[in-house]
């Protein structure tokens, strides 16, 4: 075991006892990648906070490309498995976790057999739907994107106003003044995170900045995840000093309560921060009933009117949340002024990470002859509704008063439906498709200006990079993108009023340089009164310190 | 969060210049200034854009112009969403001929916090004490009490609870407007004060603080009745008729539909108001069964 294994087990609640095949060490050569090895090490950390002084023997399997994870639910007591996963080591650990305060270490061996899955890939959006029902909606939606996207969009409307006019049960709060089990104090202080996934996406790069920011001020991160996913991101280096337990679900029963009593009695936990964890603000009461006195913050990020979403469970469960943090001033309303909380309880500090910048710093010249540059960034999928754009497009080229192209900058699970509308539509020629092979700046240093034809957002990263890099942002107007975005340049959700509106926007843009710089201007304007808002990191940095004290 | 504490004044004019300066005046020389004052400038047509040119050095306040006269409910429509947007924990909202005394909004302020605490909930808005220029009541603006409107009295408060109030001097907190939204701007003008504040004390009441005054300095101290009707004002009667009709069928039903037509029927007799313009205002309720708008919500920019 080399020297960073070693730090790195300072935290580690196991101890290797024998390998064969895979390896936990970092370095060596071994058959798990790095990505692999850290879900193996996040596996034993759970079994081993659920049973203390047990010795695990931990079969390592690897299913084929697209194979879910199978690390902590009850699955992995079977020691059978499909044809199609290889075994690629097998390893015996000895939990060294402390059990909790009145009870002792167990014996015993427990076989525990775990597959890392295969290599990641993007999972078809309708893959999940494998009917009948949802080969005719891909097929509805291909054939007729735009009559497609208006009946969700009606439906949208429904369900908004439904949601709108509820105002939420809550859980009632945990009335005990203490806690009932005593620990000794010589653990580590940690900080307990959930987070959905350890994927790409806006929550969780601010996750991941909190996680840093927890460790820089001296604390061990504890970062559980809820939702299936291959983890890219595991191997992030803001994870590197954390404990990262990726949960499969579902558990034994009873595991949740043993997994979260050995992260009780092994770490010093001074408080919790949730980023969008449905398992861990399901807990929420369990812990504060064990730990009344413990911290609780969550962030949120935006509303979704269809499923209500994380900020539905959290108004549900507030009552045993000290802080909302929000991100943006839609959402801060919302909780207060549709839902009631106290103001107290809301937190609004942004993520904008702007350093006001000034119209002449950003104002590029274009000769006449270039061609207007039209950009989409984003994933390819349902919520981003790539489709628009390319109608967009091709609504454009019709009324242009001089050459014009289009750049579509993304991945997801749309892309072959992205790339085949582009040749029904006759773009192929006009629109180019780039991955995220390119750097986003490159894309956005070419934009003349860059369009947003979301159906959802809270408010996009992607609007403060075009917002530094000088490009004005044509958007729908959802979440807090008003914060941002020129008001004329806000365009309804709806794709039929959408199309026009932002066609009508872009052909003024391209007819008129003043009146893009007007706007640019307004935008620009906008973003230094947003940064004048509370930055977030600043925000957490003074929390996090006061949890240490 | 913050404590809650920003306010923007909001102030809707048209064609009134030389009473606007006085309320401008008034607002700065408050004894706790709004952070903004909002002037909305209903596309005034008598120079007010030359006159408000002298307010523009100071910082405090925002002259928003509309394109175009979109009545009284629409100005105060938009300047309740600009001072939304601004960030404004709460608004403040009055006509162009109002002039309120230093402290009519550090009253209104206090007195709103004491009755939100006794009463133990937030309460949608705080309106003044209006007085004509004579000193005695302004007969427009009386609000419309609660059946325990003395209960803050009773508690040694110098406060009143209301279920509706009109436009010249109330508070709004900006949770109303999250919750509620806008005023209904295509009411144009009249009966848009009534149907938004009888709109928002769904929930909870409004309340009136009796040492918060204003002075309104309208031509007559006259409240609505269809006796007054004449030919020189049946256009603003036109658009009452039409928006209480929409307002008692749509949200109170069919009861307060037909009563509000019985007073209409007799308010018009009991003046003996020409036949021709009877019928005007019938087919205005006719219009009102027809005329139901929805309220628009206000953008969270800040």
């Amino acid at each position: 075991m080399n020297d960073d294994t070693a730090n790195q087990r300072t935290t580690a609640v196991f101890e290797l006892l024998d390998e064969a095949g895979a390896s936990l060490d970092e370095g060596t050569s071994r058959p798990l990648n790095e990505r692999e090895r850290r879900l193996v090490v996040g596996a034993a950390t759970f079994h081993a906070l659920c049973k203390p002084g047990r010795t695990i023997r931990l079969t390592v399997l690897r299913g084929p490309a697209g194979t879910p994870l199978r690390l902590t639910d009850r699955n992995v007591h079977r020691i059978e498995w499909p044809d199609d996963c290889e075994v690629v080591g097998s390893m015996v650990l000895r939990s060294t976790a402390r059990p909790p305060a009145g009870s002792e270490p167990g014996t015993g061996l427990i076989d525990i057999v775990v597959d890392v899955g295969g290599p990641p890939v993007y999972e078809h959006i309708y893959g999940k739907r494998p009917t009948l029902f949802g080969h005719g909606r891909r097929m509805a939606r291909f054939l007729a994107p735009i009559p497609f996207d208006a009946l969700r969009q009606y439906r949208t409307d429904l369900l908004e106003r439904q949601l709108r006019a509820t105002t939420l049960a809550r859980k009632p709060a945990v009335g005990l003044a203490h806690g009932i089990t005593g620990v000794p104090g010589d653990r580590p202080a940690a900080v307990l995170f959930g987070l959905h996934w350890l994927e790409l996406g806006g929550a969780e790069r601010w996750a991941l900045d909190t996680v840093q920011i927890a460790s820089a001020a001296g604390f061990t991160p504890i970062v559980i995840t809820d939702r299936a996913s291959a983890h890219p991101w595991i191997t992030r280096p803001e994870l590197a000093d954390a404990v990262v337990v990726p949960l499969t679900q579902p558990l034994d029963p009873g595991a949740d309560a043993e997994f979260l009593n050995g992260l009780l009695a092994n770490f010093d936990i001074r408080g919790v921060h949730i980023h969008h964890n449905t398992w861990l603000y399901q807990r929420l009461p369990w812990l504060k009933a064990q730990r009344p006195e413990l911290p609780v913050v969550d962030s949120l990020h935006i509303l979704e009117w269809r499923t209500g979403g994380f900020v539905d469970i959290a108004v549900r469960l507030s009552n045993v949340i000290d802080v909302h943090h929000v991100i943006s001033p839609a959402l801060r309303d919302y909780l207060l002024g549709r839902q009631g909380l106290p103001a107290e309880k809301v937190k609004l500090a942004t993520l904008a990470n702007l350093t006001g910048p000034d119209i002449a710093a950003v104002d590029r010249s274009r000769a006449d002859d270039d061609p207007f540059i039209v950009v989409f960034v984003g994933r390819f999928s349902q919520q981003k509704r790539p489709y628009l754009f390319l109608q967009l497009a091709k609504r454009v080229l019709r009324t242009a008063p001089g050459e014009v192209r289009f750049v579509m900058h993304g991945e997801g699970e749309l892309r072959n439906e992205v790339r085949s509308l582009c040749v029904r539509y006759g773009l192929s020629e006009v629109v180019e498709l780039r991955g995220p092979e390119i750097p986003v700046a490159t894309t956005l240093a070419e934009a003349d200006v860059l369009v947003i034809s979301s159906d959802n957002e809270g408010l996009t990263l992607t609007s403060f990079e075009a917002t530094a890099a000088g490009v004005p942002v044509v958007s729908t107007d959802v979440g807090s993108q008003c914060s941002l975005v020129a008001t004329e340049l806000l365009c309804p959700r709806h794709p039929y009023p959408f199309l026009q509106a932002a066609t009508k926007s872009v052909v003024a843009m391209m007819t008129s340089a003043d009146l893009r710089k007007k706007w640019l201007e307004e935008q620009l304007v906008k973003a230094a009164a947003f940064t004048r808002l509370t930055d977030a990191r600043s925000w957490i940095r003074e929390l996090y310190q006061g949890w240490m004290r | 969060m913050d404590a809650l504490n920003t306010v923007a004044a909001v102030v809707v004019t048209y064609n009134r210049k030389d009473k606007l300066g006085t309320v401008l005046d008034s607002l700065l020389a408050q004894t706790q200034l709004p952070d903004w004052i909002i002037v909305v400038n209903n596309a005034s047509t008598d120079g007010t854009e030359q006159m408000l040119a002298s307010y523009t050095d100071h910082d405090r306040v925002i002259v928003h112009t509309l394109p175009e006269n979109a009545g009284g409910a629409g100005g105060f429509a938009a300047g309740m969403a600009r001072g939304y947007e601004l960030g404004a924990d709460f608004v403040w909202i009055m006509d162009d001929d109002c002039y309120p005394n230093r402290d009519a909004l550090e009253e209104l302020r206090v007195g709103l916090a004491k009755a939100e605490e006794s009463m133990g909930m937030s309460l949608p808005y705080a309106c003044s004490v209006v007085k004509f220029i004579d000193g005695e009541i302004c007969e427009m603006n009386n609000p419309g009490t609660t059946w325990d409107w003395g209960r803050l009295l009773a508690r040694g408060q110098n406060a009143v609870l209301v279920t509706h109030c009109s436009f010249v001097s109330v508070m709004f907190s900006r949770c109303v407007l999250t919750r509620y939204g806008l005023p209904l701007k295509e009411y144009f003008i009249w009966f848009d004060d009534q149907e938004y504040t009888l709109r928002v004390t769904k929930h909870a009441p409004g309340v009136q603080i009796l040492s918060s005054v204003v002075v309104h300095d309208m031509g007559v101290n006259r409240g609505v009745n269809f006796a007054d009707v004449t030919a020189a004002n049946l256009w603003k009667f036109r658009y009452g008729v039409r928006n209480e009709t929409s307002f008692r069928l749509h949200h109170q039903g069919v009861g307060a539909f037909l009563k509000f037509l019985g007073r209409l029927f007799t308010g018009t007799m009991r003046g003996n108001v020409p036949w021709g313009l009877r019928i005007e205002l019938f087919r205005k309720a006719v219009e009102g069964v027809r005329f139901n708008p929805k309220p628009t919500y206000p953008h969270s920019v800040l």
